[in-house]
């Protein structure tokens, strides 16, 4: 399964207008690279040259990579590599479930999980750093499992 | 009733005392009311006449602080306040009518006056065992205009210590917590009713998990100014702030209790473990070893045991340890998901929540060696965070159940629910602590 969630892009990009120093695309629609600077809003436009690092999603109370997030993270890796000089951050997050404090050791578990597929992938560590947000910073604020799903997940952020 | 008689050597004793003493506790009296009342059990039922004053100014104090004296008991949830009798006097200003009070179930009357004395407020309480008529206190209090409050609830202290025979710790006790009224989540603190609250943080970040030291002078909480999750800890007195700074995270402070150290999670070592931290921000020692999650520590009133959250048999599960040495013992067993461990002050209990199947979060108390396990709230959407009031009378929890994230307060037993206070945006993650 692709995680091509069409609504999340233009979210993505409502964020992202508010967010100066860092550029960042949600999603692993990678037929349509480049489609998160396209629907971007206009305040954000021009930062967002379409570096696309999809995000990667987990199981509840889980940090284990599956199968799909390998074949994204290899995705990521592949851009990486050919963008050699650029260090990305991994931020972790988690769904409003379970406790706020659990949850921050548990997004660290999965942005470091992300970050040492990568590592194996031949990713050089020193350009990837990480930082959970626990339950903080949820992509989708809604209070159901279709919400849940989307904010189990590991973000990459291009600097 | 059992109602002992006064020598006449004793009773002139008490004369001579309640002239040259402001304060008259009558100790025997008092010990035998409590011997007394532990056979019933149930709340105190008291009768908290109207404060008489004569001048409009005296009047208006008088109003406030039976207002401060009114909340301040029934917030402890052992008093019973029973409206006061119309025959009480049969005069005003005559002399208590104990039939009158004991024919609408009281057993405790108090009672006082407000004076004005050179720029001074003076509170005279006195309090009667409404059975037997006798005198069990009788004490002036008294402060500037601007410290009514404070009068009050220093008759508050005495009041629950003269009838419980217990220290009352509540009275002095602050909670501090979190809360997004400002548009960030900054760190806040308030009285142990919701009264005086003062913003601690202006991170403009993310603060979270606030933990005030045992002794009232430190407070450790975790914010993300630095960009990713690091500890703070400030002395409350000079502001002093030191840090962590190490990498990965530092997250869920919580004081050794017997010592000048917190514990808290840090994972710059790979793990995410929990180590005693001094309060310069330096590492005392590390205390878990276990591949996998470990955090929220909590400890035993002696500090020599830890209550924590592991992830060592999967799902999170709260696991006891000896600080000195010795395997950790897990203490739950029903519930795949229960974190949030808090080690009452009395030691006995521990108190935690568990996410339920139904998806439910709630509060449950177990004794600490993992018997007795009973459930506090139920049916009211998500219960998290339980800190226990300093003396183990009450928890403070935070509740959505009315839809935002509120602080909410209960007694120990579960009953009596109730929300701390009114303010703007969410509120979240109390710790009840005793403050210098």
């Amino acid at each position: 399964m692709k995680h091509t969630l069409p609504g999340i892009v233009g979210a993505a990009m409502i964020v992202l207008a508010g967010c100066s120093s860092k550029s960042a695309v949600s999603t692993a629609d990678q037929t349509g690279a480049g489609t998160g600077s396209d629907t971007g809003s206009g305040a954000n436009a021009g930062t967002v040259a379409g570096p696309v690092l999809g995000d990667i999603f987990y199981g509840f109370d889980s940090s284990a990579v599956s199968t799909e997030s390998q074949e994204q993270l290899k995705q990521n890796a592949a851009w990486m590599q050919s963008h050699a000089a650029q260090a990305v951050t991994i931020e972790g997050h988690c769904d409003e479930r379970g406790t706020d404090e659990y949850n921050i050791a548990l997004g660290e578990r999965r942005a470091n999980s992300a970050k040492e597929y990568l590592v194996t992938l031949g990713i050089s560590s020193t350009k990837l750093s990480t930082v959970s947000y626990g339950e903080e910073r949820p992509f989708d604020p809604g209070h159901n499992e279709e919400a849940w799903a989307k904010n189990r997940r590991a973000h990459f952020l291009t600097k | 009733m059992k109602i002992s008689k006064n020598s006449l050597a004793g009773f002139s004793l008490a004369l001579i005392c309640m002239l040259f003493l402001p304060f008259l506790l009558r100790a025997e009296e008092a010990r035998e009311y409590i011997a007394i009342r532990k056979q019933g059990a149930g709340r105190i039922a008291v009768v908290l006449d109207r404060t008489a004053a004569k001048s409009g100014k005296e009047s208006e104090w008088a109003r406030s602080i039976d207002g401060t004296i009114r909340s301040g008991l029934d917030f402890t949830g052992i008093f019973n306040l029973l409206p006061a009798p119309m025959n009480m006097r049969s005069m005003p200003g005559g002399p208590l009518n104990f039939g009158a009070l004991n024919s609408v179930g009281a057993e405790i009357y108090t009672g006082g006056t407000m004076t004005k004395q050179s720029g001074q407020v003076n509170l005279n309480m006195e309090v009667y065992d409404a059975l037997s008529g006798k005198q069990l206190m009788k004490k002036q209090y008294s402060g500037a205009e601007t410290q009514l409050r404070s009068m009050g609830l220093r008759f508050c202290v005495d009041l629950v210590e003269l009838l419980t025979g217990n220290k009352c710790l509540l009275f002095g006790s602050k909670i501090s917590f979190v809360s997004t009224k400002s548009g960030f989540k900054e760190i806040y603190m308030c009285d142990f009713d919701g009264q005086n609250v003062v913003q601690l943080t202006n991170t403009r970040s993310i603060s979270l998990t606030p933990a005030v030291s045992p002794d009232g002078n430190y407070i450790a909480w975790t914010d993300y100014t630095s960009g990713r999750p690091d500890l703070y800890i400030r002395n409350l007195a000079t502001k002093a702030t030191a840090s962590v700074g190490k990498p990965g995270v530092s997250i869920d402070p919580s004081w050794r209790n017997g010592s000048n150290e917190l514990a808290t999670t840090l994972s710059f070592e790979g793990d995410q473990e929990i180590y005693l931290v001094r309060p310069n921000g330096t590492i005392s020692r590390r205390l878990t070893f276990s591949r996998g999650i470990d955090v929220s520590p909590s400890f035993s009133p002696d500090g020599s045991k830890m209550a924590f959250v592991s992830q060592r048999s999967g799902m999170p599960q709260i696991f006891v340890q000896d600080l000195q040495g010795g395997a950790a013992r897990r203490l739950t067993f029903s519930g795949n998901y229960n974190t949030q461990p808090s080690w009452s002050p009395g030691g006995d209990k521990i108190v935690y929540s568990s996410l339920q199947k139904n998806g439910e979060i709630n509060i449950f108390i177990v004794n600490a060696d993992g018997s007795g396990l009973l459930q506090l709230t139920r049916g009211a959407r998500d219960n998290e965070s339980p800190s226990w009031s300093p003396d183990g009378r009450m928890i403070a929890f935070m509740s959505n159940r009315q839809g935002r994230k509120k602080l909410f307060v209960m007694n120990a037993d579960g009953s009596n629910q109730r929300a701390l206070f009114q303010m703007d945006g969410d509120q979240q993650q109390p710790s009840w602590s005793i403050v210098r």
